[in-house]
């Protein structure tokens, strides 16, 4: 199963510290000394909605409709997670139209990160979410969220999250009772 | 491998621990430390908001070397210390000699330059030029906290710690955005929900806060002291006030009843525009609790009856008793890094360090002995918002500004421009080049956090050690240091070889702070005042065995009736103004505006805060610039269609120079503090029809401010 980066809105603050170290970690080192608006790009976006502030990114579909419909083979599952492999990427954007969670962009690109030569003269690449693969600390985001606010799920996390919420509905049941309507019905 | 230096972050008063990576004598990031209010976090100004040390100039030059000019219509030119320091010194004199040591003014920084600069910024006003007209920029921000409590509970400051938020049972967010203005005790906010605690919040606007509060009460701009005065008369009609802690511990109840008796929830409601049943709600919830603590921020002082609502919110503390104990009280969050700093060592027109007051006869002597003058001046001085008024009486002559950039700050900036330009001596003492730089005659430049070391004190009255992290660049010096030259230069010899030496003759004059020692403050290190004895642990939270730190010993119960804004909208201009705060920027915006990552998410002009039926009222459009005036002037801003602004009230953040909110804001405020009702402006919002042109203005206005500034310093 795959791995996941996401974000709880009852703990975001909107503060967008995740968005910069984001686009950091997928700069070269000197980043913080060249980045401007033009070279900004974060893989995860904070939205704030009359009533949510949270972070958006990609939940690494294990049947990902973005790997399904790519017709160059750029998008590829990984060993946990969905995958780019940008010099196979033509800006096609098919993946952008299948994506439900609005979370995958096609780029222009600067020649030096992609080790293929265009077609044309248009160097484009699909940005997503990669979990920081090549970062040993793991996805930058989670690391300097204030807050707290954003996690990685994987199968453990949800086995964790599933055997609480059991334990939930379990005392639920007790707190129901001989009141609960399954003995009312069965009687 | 990068050397760590452990310092304390510069921007707001958390008081986040960090490590400095430094590597050839350059920074080369940050990362968290374990301090204590941040327990290994930081935002984003903590992570990325050191790079203007490498004087990028994205925003404006860093000052390297001292200017000087004989005629304001001339250029700065570079001239020596001696020079400078001569020239600076001789003018001060000869006004101090032709129109007295009253007709001089000086501030402290509430910023980089820390508790000992200040210091020695005070006792230069008080023993060298001979005055109390000494204030900080506390005066646009929690002055009204400071006098509020000090009448009230006799202590001006948080009565609790930032740590101790999370451990409440309920916490009442009164005019107070921690997610734009401390993530960090956002993050304390959030922990106490998470660990079960009741939130109810107070303000005009859908903050973040009241996203996960139980309640949200949002009041009519303009309506505190009446929903305050209500929050009261709950608390006493429905007598869920804790008697026996009145009865007590506190003074002036029956006055205080008698004032809020016609502050009916059904009254207020007409007022506030929020139902009588949850005006009444919250105070059940506030007073069920077995701790609450109340937090607030410039949405309570920013006001023409700051004061008031302040004495009134520590009422309600006193009323159910939350003050005395652990995990409750009364939580001023004090904005700047260094603000409640600056007020601790004497930055303020009435107060010697450690709030000795300067009416006082013993203090006087006590200071006046360990400074080796005969007497120092009995009258309490001048604020920094009386400025323009002052000059234009005639009675402010100099202006020796020191860290802090007032012609961004103030309110009404043309009328504070043409204070400037009428004074007759003009001394800024900064880090980079400002717009109040744009006035001075002689201009000190001076070493930046990360270039020197001291003591600063977060907003729970926590004093911590910050470092050196690299050698400064340029003809630059620490602010005592500069001041001590000053000091020297006018007839008082002043000389210290470090920031210990000055904190030790501090300390020794403030009962309250003389246990707290270098030593103590090590590493990650944090005292909070009062601390009297070298043994003592310092105090997280005031009034232990409510006892108050007033005459009586007792807390005041004071109320006051609710006064209407000052500038009422009319149909010329039928919005409300209401100036706020901007997550990754800082104050004037010198630092965070010379960092390139906070400057790449949010740029000039800044942002107009609508709501979606004004924005479709007024016909402005999502992200489109526009044009945003009061009586008093006219920016050009963006527009952010957003339903978490309320319907009639537009919000700008102040850090910007173009499109900079306080070219809009009056001069009214309030009486006993002198804060700026920034909280209230008549506005009206006019339509750009060529958005192209308007565009392409914008960049050039931005590129000709830039420019200008790099030419000053040459």
């Amino acid at each position: 199963m795959n791995k996941l980066v996401i974000a709880d809105p009852g703990r975001c603050i909107g503060c967008r510290t995740c968005e910069l170290a984001c686009a950091l970690a997928h700069s070269a080192p000197d980043a913080l000394t060249t980045l401007s608006p033009a070279s900004f790009i974060p893989r995860l976006k904070v939205v704030k909605t009359a009533t949510v502030s949270t972070p958006v990114q990609c939940r690494q579909c294990d049947d990902a409709p973005c790997v399904a419909v790519c017709p160059t083979g750029t998008l590829v599952m990984g060993d946990h997670s969905v995958q780019v492999i940008p010099s196979r990427c033509i800006g096609c954007k098919s993946c952008m139209i299948a994506c439900r969670f609005g979370v995958i962009e096609v780029l222009p690109c600067e020649m030096n990160l992609s080790d293929r030569q265009p077609f044309g003269t248009t160097h484009v690449e699909a940005v997503k979410c990669d979990l920081c693969e090549s970062r040993g600390a793991g996805p930058a985001c989670v690391e300097v969220c204030p807050t707290k606010a954003l996690y990685i799920v994987d199968s453990v996390v949800l086995a964790q999250a599933a055997l609480k919420r059991r334990e939930h509905s379990a005392a639920m049941l007790v707190i129901g009772g001989s009141d609960g309507y399954m003995s009312h019905t069965g009687g | 491998m990068a050397e760590k230096v452990l310092t304390v972050c510069p921007y707001c008063g958390s008081g986040c621990k960090l490590n400095l990576l430094v590597e050839n004598g350059s920074i080369i990031g940050a990362e968290p430390a374990h301090g204590v209010t941040n327990e290994g976090e930081l935002c984003l100004k903590g992570y990325y908001g050191w790079d203007f040390l490498n004087d990028t100039k994205l925003l404006t030059p860093r000052l390297k070397k001292p200017l000087l000019r004989e005629h304001r219509r001339d250029d700065f030119k570079e001239v020596s210390w001696d020079e400078a320091i001569d020239f600076a010194a001789t003018r001060l004199m000869e006004i101090k000699q032709k129109y007295g040591a009253d007709s001089i003014m000086m501030t402290g920084s509430s910023r980089g330059p820390g508790n000992e600069a200040n210091y020695v910024m005070q006792k230069f006003a008080r023993a060298v030029v001979g005055t109390n007209n000494l204030d900080c920029c506390a005066r646009v921000c929690h002055a009204p906290s400071v006098a509020g409590l000090q009448a009230t509970l006799g202590n001006g400051a948080m009565s609790n710690s930032i740590c101790e938020i999370e451990d409440t049972k309920c916490i009442l967010v009164f005019g107070y955005n921690a997610a734009d203005s401390h993530p960090i005790v956002a993050r304390r906010i959030i922990k106490a929900k998470e660990k079960g605690a009741t939130i109810i919040v107070c303000d005009p606007r859908f903050i973040e806060t009241a996203r996960i509060a139980d309640l949200y009460l949002p009041i009519r701009n303009g309506s505190n002291m009446a929903i305050v005065n209500a929050f009261a008369n709950v608390l006493i009609e429905e007598e869920l006030y804790d008697k026996d802690y009145v009865t007590r511990y506190t003074e002036g109840f029956e006055q205080y009843k008698a004032v809020v008796a016609k502050y009916t929830p059904e009254y207020v409601e007409k007022i506030a525009g929020v139902p009588a049943a949850q005006i009444r709600q919250a105070m059940r919830i506030y007073a069920a609790a077995p701790t609450a603590a109340i937090l607030w921020g410039m949405g309570v002082t920013q006001w023409g009856q700051g004061v008031n609502v302040v004495k009134s919110l520590s009422g309600l503390a006193l009323l159910t008793g939350n003050l005395g104990h652990p995990n409750c009280g009364v939580g001023p969050v004090r904005g700047q890094n260094n603000v409640q700093g600056a007020c601790d060592v004497g930055v303020l027109p009435n107060s010697f360090p450690g709030y000795q007051k300067v009416s006082d006869p013993a203090a006087r002597a006590k200071f006046a002995k360990a400074w080796g003058v005969p007497d120092l001046p009995a009258n309490v001085g001048y604020c920094l918002t009386e400025v323009p008024h002052l000059v234009e009486q005639g009675k402010l002559k100099a202006y020796y500004i020191f860290g802090e950039d007032p012609a961004q700050s103030e309110p009404d900036l043309a009328g504070f421009r043409e204070a400037m330009r009428n004074l007759d001596l003009v001394i800024v003492q900064d880090i980079f080049m400002n717009k109040t730089a744009m006035f001075a005659d002689v201009i000190f430049p001076a070493t930046s956090w990360g270039e020197h070391e001291g003591i600063y004190s977060s907003a729970d009255r926590g004093f911590q050690r910050f470092n050196k992290a690299i050698e400064p660049k340029g003809d630059v010096k620490p602010d005592w240091e500069i001041i001590s030259l000053m000091a020297t230069a006018m007839g008082y010899p002043m000389k210290y070889n470090n920031t210990e030496e000055i904190w030790n003759e501090l300390r020794e004059l403030c009962p309250i702070f003389y246990g707290a020692t270098y030593e103590k403050m090590e590493g990650l290190g944090y005292v909070q005042w009062p601390c009297p004895t070298e043994d003592h642990p310092g105090t997280t939270y005031l009034y232990k065995d409510n006892k108050f730190d007033t005459a009586s010993g007792k807390g005041l119960l004071i109320a006051a009736d609710w006064i209407p804004p000052h500038e009422p909208t009319d149909e010329e201009f039928p919005l409300v103004l209401c100036t706020v705060r901007e997550v990754g920027h800082y104050s004037a915006r010198t630092m965070t505006g010379n960092c390139r990552a906070l400057t790449t998410l949010a740029d000039e002009p800044g942002y107009v805060q609508i709501n979606r039926a004004d924005a479709r009222k007024y016909g402005v459009e999502d992200q489109k610039l526009l044009w945003i005036s009061s009586r008093r002037g006219k920016v050009v801003v963006r527009a952010l269609v957003t339903d978490r602004a309320n319907e009639g009230a537009v919000y700008m953040t102040y850090q910007w120079w173009i499109g900079a909110c306080n070219e809009l804001t009056g001069g009214h405020h309030d009486p006993v503090s002198r804060t700026p009702e920034y909280k209230y402006t008549a506005v009206k919002l006019e339509r750009i029809g060529n958005q192209a042109e308007a565009e392409s203005r914008l960049l050039k206005e931005y590129d000709e401010l830039r420019a200008s500034l790099a030419a000053a310093v040459g």
